[in-house]
């Protein structure tokens, strides 16, 4: 039980992360909400990666990899919520479930 | 042990000579475009007409550096950065071809834009930045063997999409069609990294050139590959394959697809239905060749294989189900845009269908002919028809079917040009669609006679069955031009576009009759040639560097036994 910690426990961490991030993405109606589940994956792969580099393989490689990933999540972040402000602006509402004016 | 590049020796860090990033022109290029682009209308001033010197320079500019690059790739001995930079970075004669595919279609899509929205546009440097992002992100797309660029390349040609779609503040569908883009985009971009951590785990490399023999080492020895290790690869691989289904639009990951080009702006929908899809489409083949190219390498049994026909099977079927969905859903649709968004699901089936057969080994120079050709073609058709639907909406102010009523007698040069595009997209001979759904049907057709595969043949009766059901959707629009009359005003299009249109219709006429067999030449010179060296060695490049690749490999599975 009190075994030293591994990557076991933290591959295990990394996915319970993201199980969190993808029950976020489907449960939540508010788009901020949605968005926060999409960066709790990114850094779901974010421990995943320095988990590996630091226990099993791939060296420095994992931690450069993991700074790509942090600015990538930025960058996302940066767009999504520059279009959910222009969704509050049209809608009055950040709810997707009122953004659903297309029908087939 | 800084080597993210791959094969630099450690602890040493890749400083490419001048040569080796001259490879890299074209892309330089556009990145000197962007940034005229925004320092340039402090000078300038924000007009449409300023921008539009500015990308026309920057355009040609690009035309020339890859035209440089081309002649130096095809009388050099290696293909341009991938041996240096560890598949990093690939310059080969695709790469390249796509680099002239989206600046031609840029080109297209500036005219359609100068056209249309020019004159009203307050935010003509933002457009271009964005569009110019999204091409820079397509072209490393096609343009790299290593997962982590691989993933950067998707955002950078998404994230300007995205912006895309909302880029008119006030329109109420493209702000909520921005939002469904961006979440499920971003849902699937924040999966398949997650799937590239996993591989990244497994294998100790993201260079998929070194990944790709490993992974076929592993099918062929299933039984003895520990089940946490199988489990991780299984993960990773579906969350790849959904981040690549996403751009691709296949089912079940093609939800966004019809709301975003029905919310966008007409220009950005024709941008996206074209290049986007072909960036991915690209980016899947090249990596299921190099599956093909290192499992022919090493001379698989008998497990590989049948787990390589697993792989090929799920491509297949995905095509299948596309293919069907986008067909049957087209007809309800009364907005010619959702409607064209269907068809180009459709097609995104067909092309897929390629991905089939590209593992199966003997038919490769076939299928990148049959990848040159559709491309070009369905360039040409899809430009012609959201072109026209582009002018419609600029005189009628809304895309629905009942607009194109009496189409042909109201602006008969028009319709004439669209009817075309429309015949070609189904597949009607003698036009440009009909030469590249021949050679898709003739490549599933020799893949099929080669491998004895029943499921082959199957796919190819698939693919002309649907050809049939999309006749009639396309036929209604048709209909609706040329049938159907009421006493609406006759409509004055703007010339540019009719020429435009007509253009595009004349072309796909031409390669349909008289340039059949230039067209085949020189594709069939070209695709010898198409990766730089022979298909199979750019997987070769790499085999000393495996060792290393297994050790690691070894290690980190004892690590994850032990726990």
């Amino acid at each position: 039980m009190f075994t030293a910690i591994g990557l076991t426990h933290y591959l295990l961490l990394a996915a319970m992360l993201f199980c969190i991030g993808l029950w976020v993405m489907a449960s939540k109606r508010n788009a901020i909400g949605v968005l926060i589940g999409v960066e709790l994956i990114l850094n779901a792969s974010n421990i995943n990666l320095l988990a590996f580099a630091r226990y099993s393989t791939g060296g420095m490689n994992g931690h450069l990899i993991a700074l790509f990933v942090i600015v990538l999540a930025a960058a996302e972040a940066a767009i999504a919520i520059a279009i959910v402000v222009n969704l509050y602006k049209n809608f009055m509402s950040v709810d997707v479930d009122k953004a659903a004016t297309m029908k087939n | 042990m800084i080597n993210i590049l791959g094969q630099v020796a450690e602890g040493q860090i890749w400083q490419p000579t001048l040569t080796e990033l001259s490879y890299f022109a074209p892309e330089l290029v556009l990145v000197a475009t962007l940034l005229l682009l925004l320092i340039g209308p402090l000078i300038a001033g924000r007009g449409s007409g300023a921008t539009l010197v500015m990308v026309v320079v920057g355009m040609v500019a690009a035309v020339v550096a890859n035209l440089l690059v081309m002649n130096q790739v095809v009388t050099g001995p290696v293909s341009g950065l991938a041996p240096a930079a560890g598949h990093m970075l690939l310059v080969d004669n695709f790469s390249i071809f796509f680099k002239f595919f989206l600046l031609l279609f840029l080109l297209g899509v500036t005219v359609l834009w100068m056209v249309g929205s020019a004159a009203t546009e307050r935010n003509a440097p933002e457009f271009y930045i964005l569009l110019l992002g999204s091409m820079l992100g397509m072209s490393l797309m096609v343009s790299t063997m290593n997962l982590l660029l691989m993933v950067m390349a998707i955002e950078l040609a998404s994230l300007p999409s995205y912006a895309l779609v909302a880029f008119d503040k006030r329109n109420r569908p493209g702000a909520e069609a921005a939002i469904k883009y961006v979440i499920f985009g971003g849902t699937c971009a924040a999966i398949m990294m997650y799937g590239v951590s996993l591989l990244f785990g497994v294998f100790g490399t993201l260079d998929f050139t070194r990944i790709a023999p490993q992974l076929v080492e592993i099918f062929e020895n299933l039984a003895q590959v520990p089940a946490s290790k199988l489990a991780l690869l299984g993960l990773a691989l579906l969350a790849m394959g959904a981040g690549i289904a996403f751009k691709i639009s296949a089912v079940p990951f093609h939800f966004w697809c019809p709301d975003v080009f029905q919310g966008a702006k007409i220009e950005v929908t024709t941008w996206l239905s074209v290049a986007s899809k072909a960036a991915g489409l690209c980016l899947l083949l090249r990596l299921l060749q190099v599956l093909a190219g290192s499992a022919h390498a090493s001379g698989h049994g008998f497990s590989a294989a049948f787990y390589l026909q697993v792989v090929t099977g799920v491509v297949a079927v995905v095509a299948a189900v596309t293919c069907l969905l986008g067909n049957l859903a087209a007809y309800r649709q009364q907005s010619v845009k959702r409607l064209l968004a269907y068809s180009s699901i459709a097609h995104a089936g067909y092309m897929l269908m390629l991905g089939a057969i590209v593992l199966t080994g003997d038919v490769t120079q076939l299928v990148w002919q049959t990848v040159v050709i559709y491309l070009v073609m369905y360039l040409l058709m899809n430009l012609g028809a959201f072109g026209a639907t582009a002018l419609v909406i600029g005189q009628t102010g809304s895309d629905q079917l009942e607009n194109f009523t009496g189409l042909g007698r109201r602006a008969p040069a028009l319709a004439a040009g669209l009817a075309i595009c429309l015949f070609s997209l189904v597949g009607i001979p003698p036009l440009g669609g009909f030469i590249a759904k021949w050679w898709l049907l003739w490549a599933l057709g020799q893949a099929a006679m080669q491998q004895m595969h029943w499921w082959l043949w199957a796919l190819l009766l698939w693919a002309s069955f649907n050809t049939l059901l999309s006749l009639f959707y396309y036929l209604r629009v048709i209909r609706q031009m040329y049938l159907v009359n009421d006493d609406r005003p006759g409509l004055k299009v703007p010339a540019g576009g009719v020429v435009l249109i007509n253009v595009c219709a004349l072309l796909l006429l031409l390669s349909g009759t008289l340039l059949v067999n230039p067209i085949r030449q020189k594709v069939g010179r070209y695709t010898d040639h198409i990766f730089g060296q022979s298909p199979a060695s750019i997987v070769q490049v790499n085999q000393p560097q495996n060792i290393s690749g297994n050790q690691l490999d070894g290690r980190s599975r004892e690590r994850i036994d032990t726990q």
